[in-house]
């Protein structure tokens, strides 16, 4: 495996600053979900280093459930088709506050499909916390109520965000200089 | 939901031990697996956050996936051994180092149930990582490979281990004293 300084084109968001903004938002949650029945779900498997991290900070009663989901045809995060439920939640989500929390959100597709089918089963509420945001790649409108950062257009990696499944543990969020990185063998 | 301070009957590893023990574990693997790949398998839910924290520490490339395992039968106790797959890996493992992370173990039925299914898969190497081991509780023979800490036989929750999926978020790892504990309704 190539070493992440071989290609990195700049740290977009150090650690600090990612630590900063995680705690900021979990006492946002704390504000808005006192008293409430808060789920958190987490999709697998980009979100969970965001998902930990932020969790150590959420101070109201929560609980924690997860989902898996693949795109059909080839190609997950270019796909704009529909969505392959590989791990339903363990947890009847009715007259729950749901809260979704995602690495990052591009196109919205895949937030959009899953956001519809959560509500067919009535929470009470249902939001969405995303760490990232890539605005300029959405083609889906989603309301999103907990943002970490807007980020530009651009190949990010780090922080639970993959490059062909590596790279997931470095602390802070990198951009890729695509032209320097050789994908794995 | 009831305040954990109401039933905590002692904090068995706080923060800095885990914190210190867990950069350790990192370490050691990063050395057993030197010059070498390793595919990280974290079992849900309980191993999430051992796995976020652990893999943060490794030095060594690395991909992750995740499985999720129930077991047939009503009850924790009542389990036949037999454990039911929710969610396979997405990684073919023939061929490659795996290393399973698992928050707890404690009877190991769980545990050799997994290893058994995923060795027929053939993987060149397969190892074992728990935080905590409850040994006096052991019913089956596993071999645990690296051991955060070995723990009394004493119901525990906190860094992402739940009692009835509340306080995974917990930054230390506590004994609860079930007399006193209210489950939330």
């Amino acid at each position: 495996m190539q070493d992440y300084k071989d290609f990195l084109d700049e740290i977009l968001i150090d650690e600090q600053t990612l630590q900063t903004r995680i705690k900021e938002l979990a006492e946002e949650i704390n504000r808005d979900y006192n008293g409430k029945d808060l789920l958190l779900i987490c999709i697998l498997r980009g979100g969970i280093v965001f998902l930990v991290d932020l969790m150590r900070h959420i101070t109201v009663p929560h609980q924690l459930d997860f989902m898996a989901v693949s795109s059909y045809g080839a190609g997950a995060r270019q796909s704009g088709g529909s969505v392959r439920l590989s791990l339903d939640l363990k947890t009847d989500i009715r007259s729950k506050d749901v809260l979704l929390v995602e690495d990052i959100v591009d196109s919205g597709n895949t937030i959009a499909y899953v956001l519809e089918f959560l509500q067919t089963r009535q929470p009470r509420s249902l939001k969405v916390c995303t760490l990232l945001d890539k605005k300029e790649r959405r083609e889906t409108s989603i309301p999103i109520h907990y943002r970490g950062f807007s980020i530009p257009n651009k190949f990010v990696f780090g922080y639970g965000l993959d490059l062909d499944e590596y790279y997931r543990n470095l602390p802070f969020i990198a951009v890729v200089d695509l032209k320097k990185y050789q994908p794995p063998s | 939901m009831q305040d954990y301070h109401e039933f905590i009957d002692e904090v068995l590893v706080d923060e800095k031990a885990i914190e210190t023990r867990v950069a350790e574990l990192g370490a050691q693997i990063s050395r057993a697996y030197a010059g070498q790949e390793l595919l990280i398998v974290c079992l849900l839910r309980g191993g999430l956050t051992f796995t976020a924290d652990l893999t943060r520490h490794l030095t060594i490339p690395h991909t992750l996936d995740c499985m999720s395992l129930s077991s047939y039968g009503v009850g924790h106790y009542a389990s036949s051994g037999n454990v039911r797959v929710n969610l396979d890996l997405m990684t073919n493992i023939e061929g490659l180092n795996v290393l399973l992370v698992e928050d707890i173990v404690d009877s190991g039925r769980t545990l050799a149930h997994v290893l058994h299914m995923l060795k027929t898969r053939e993987p060149k190497s397969l190892q074992v990582c728990v935080l905590l081991d409850k040994k006096y509780r052991r019913e089956v023979p596993v071999d645990v490979d690296y051991v955060g800490f070995d723990i009394p036989d004493k119901y525990v929750f906190g860094y992402g281990i739940d009692i009835d999926e509340h306080y995974r978020h917990l930054r230390f790892i506590a004994s609860a004293d079930m007399k006193k504990y209210k489950k939330t309704p």
